[in-house]
């Protein structure tokens, strides 16, 4: 059966033409107005996907990621408003998958809609030993790092913080996720090792680390890894 | 305790003379002996307090008498001629007492008036250059605590009645209980609590800062150890000096509030000339879309595919063009009323140009952009979305406004202590004389080539600016134009 997508927006102009798209690329979507309604349709119907607006009128948007995350590990895509940082950082910290800034064009929705149904497929399936990105070659396993064949020397850290990125591949992480993931919980307001990290990770891994394909940054919200499609 | 040094020391001294005298009392004559004791006066009178150089003249002439005229160590005499002896070293010593004591009086006056002026001119040429009322405040509290050897609070009024949480120090050293009488202060405008007639038990002594209109409130003083505060010299310079930092404070708020009606008039002007501009820009995409849009509506059937696809096009084109415009607007009215708070952190720059020319890929349209980061470059403390908005501007009108075959280079080095980030294009170059032009709100260039609403560049001087940096357009050796963005080494 095709994926059932809940979306959460009171916008009736937003919801008239996401309801064309998502049907047209053949997904099933039920629709809720407020938050409490969408609540009340997340537990009942136990959509694969929710696409949640975070400027609802009853309540914040980001009290529905919280509720949810309580009970379940159902995929969640924010719309938000461009230039709210801190909702963004705040919606993935409490568990959102991944956001999309209004206005954006169909295409990329769709694109960050099929990255998390395969993220959640992959899940339960479990990854594989063996990851591939671009020239990078991973052996999770082995712990052994190949670019273009050649071995690759990484530090405990940079390994560790490889290793995050590549589990939650295609998803952002914020500062504070990667910090917590890599240095644990008390290391989390110092940012500016991971972008020392990220930098020393993008110098190894990249082709040109001026313009990363792979490691990407979301600027001023976190950090992505982007595997090739 | 320091009078019983003093008296031990002219004791001291008197010994001294005596043993001198003893010493010497058969090479000199009697009258000659009380010379030395006059030095020893002389001595005292220089250390000691006015009574205690007196007290010491009496002691050295019955000293004197005792050791140094016969009959030895008794007061008897033998020769009545003595007395004169007497009579003439007392009022000569009485005279040096009081004399050198009121010449040292004039001196420790002339000292405190030095030191008083040299703490009121320290107080107003720090207060000079606040243009905060709670900064000058606090600039205010702080020398206080210097001048005056004593905790120094100063509070200030929160919805016009003074509260203790509007403080200059981080702890509270006063009992929360007290603030009633800093309030009775603020109102009355005269100083209570310690050693005055209101509230004497108070923990500390509240003196309000009051300026020619009003009070703008409350300093509290908290006893010294030797309580030399309350010393009456003390007490009158406390009250200068909580004068003139009630003048300050009236400076700061009346700059500010002269600043405030220039920002406004600069706003009223903004926004008119917004409204101009609005009209033209705003309604023309919204035209074309309506147009497109209604016209895909009511002629659907009779349209070729062709046409229908153009359509669609102008109108996710000028949507998207649309909508740049309200983000540009928005942003620069965010600016210009202040409400952009800098986030800002220290980020590798290769991070941030990595970041802006990954996203930038579909407007380059395959165009080469070169990037030429200097090797250790140090990390720059900003707002990482905020300078990544500033080089994705510079870029897109590079790629507006020059030949799509040209090639554009990012270069970034460091330079007396500035790191300098330079977006290069070689394309027709600015007109000469337009350099600062282009950085006005809803400047558009000569050529009329230009389609945007004149904000992109305003806003980039905007973002440089906050980041305490600069911005400017520069001709390029060789064709083109050269931004050039330089901002200041800083740390955390």
């Amino acid at each position: 059966m095709k994926p059932l997508i809940l979306l959460i927006e009171d916008d009736a102009q937003i919801r008239r033409f996401l309801r064309a798209a998502l049907d047209a690329e053949g997904y099933r979507l039920q629709e809720s107005i407020t938050a409490e309604e969408g609540l009340a349709q997340a537990a009942s119907r136990q959509p694969d996907l929710i696409l949640l607006d975070l400027g609802l009128p009853d309540r914040d948007g980001l009290e529905v990621i919280q509720k949810i995350r309580e009970w379940g590990k159902i995929p969640i895509l924010v719309l938000s408003a461009r230039g709210q940082e801190k909702d963004k950082i705040a919606a993935l910290d409490l568990g959102a998958d991944d956001y999309v800034a209004k206005p954006f064009a169909v295409g990329e929705l769709l694109a960050r809609i099929r990255a998390a149904l395969r993220r959640s497929i992959t899940r339960v399936d479990g990854a594989g030993s063996l990851v591939k990105f671009g020239p990078v070659e991973v052996d999770l396993e082995k712990r052994v790092v190949r670019v273009d064949s050649k071995e690759v020397h990484l530090t405990p850290n940079e390994y560790k913080l490889l290793q995050v990125l590549i589990q939650h591949a295609g998803k952002v992480l914020t500062q504070r996720q990667l910090l917590n993931e890599v240095w644990g919980p008390q290391h989390t307001e110092q940012a500016q090792y991971l972008r020392v990290y990220i930098a020393q990770l993008r110098r190894k891994l990249e082709r040109n680390p001026a313009r990363p394909k792979y490691l990407q940054t979301e600027p001023g919200v976190g950090y992505r890894l982007v595997p090739e499609e | 305790m320091r009078s019983l040094r003093e008296a031990l020391l002219a004791i001291a001294i008197v010994a001294v003379a005596t043993i001198a005298s003893v010493a010497l009392r058969d090479a000199l004559a009697p009258t000659n002996l009380a010379m030395i004791y006059l030095g020893g006066v002389v001595v005292v009178a220089m250390r000691c307090s006015r009574w205690v150089s007196v007290t010491s003249s009496f002691l050295s002439v019955a000293a004197f008498d005792f050791f140094c005229v016969p009959p030895y160590l008794t007061f008897a005499v033998s020769d009545y001629q003595y007395v004169f002896t007497f009579a003439g070293m007392l009022v000569v010593a009485l005279v040096i007492s009081t004399q050198t004591a009121r010449l040292k009086e004039h001196a420790s006056h002339a000292a405190v008036r030095e030191a008083r002026t040299e703490a009121l001119y320290r107080l107003s040429s720090k207060l000079a250059g606040e243009t905060r009322v709670f900064e000058a405040a606090r600039s205010a509290a702080t020398l206080a605590e210097d001048v005056f050897g004593a905790r120094v609070v100063i509070f200030l009024p929160e919805d016009g009645n003074l509260s203790f949480r509007r403080r200059t120090s981080d702890l509270l050293p006063v009992p929360p209980s007290e603030e009633s009488i800093a309030q009775w202060v603020f109102d009355h405008g005269h100083k209570a609590g310690l050693r005055t007639d209101v509230h004497s038990d108070a923990t500390a002594l509240y003196i309000p800062l009051r300026g020619a209109r009003e009070t703008f409130g409350v300093l509290a003083v908290l006893p010294d150890l030797e309580n030399r505060i309350f010393a009456p010299e003390q007490q009158q310079l406390l009250e200068v000096f909580a004068g003139q930092t009630a003048v300050a404070i009236e400076r700061t708020l009346s700059q500010r509030s002269a600043e405030e009606t220039r920002v406004h008039m600069q706003t009223e002007q903004m926004r008119s000339s917004l409204l101009s501009a609005m009209s033209h820009d705003l309604r023309t995409p919204l035209a074309s879309i309506t147009g497109a849009a209604s016209t895909l509506r009511t002629q659907d059937d009779r349209l070729p595919l062709e046409t229908k696809q153009e359509l669609l096009e102008s109108i996710s084109d000028e949507a998207e063009r649309l909508g740049r415009l309200v983000g540009n607007l928005l942003d620069m009215t965010k600016f210009e009323s202040g409400g952009v708070e800098l986030r800002r952190d220290l980020y590798p720059l290769e991070e941030i140009v990595g970041t802006v020319l990954q996203r930038m890929e579909p407007q380059l349209e395959g165009r080469a952009v070169s990037t030429d980061l200097a090797e250790n470059l140090p990390m720059v403390f900003v707002d990482d979305v905020l300078l990544g908005q500033v080089l994705w501007n510079l870029l897109e009108n590079a790629t507006k406004y020059t030949p799509p075959v040209s090639p554009l280079d990012l270069a970034a080095f460091e330079q007396d202590g500035a790191v300098i980030i330079e977006v290069r294009d070689r394309g027709p170059g600015i007109p000469p004389g337009e350099e600062e032009l282009i950085f006005e709100k809803f400047y558009r260039g000569k050529s009329e080539k230009a389609r945007g609403a004149g904000l992109g560049l305003p806003i980039c001087r905007a973002i440089v600016q906050a980041h305490r940096g600069t911005i400017q357009a520069l001709p390029r050796d060789g064709g083109g134009t050269t931004f050039r963005i330089s901002l200041p080494v800083e740390s955390k």
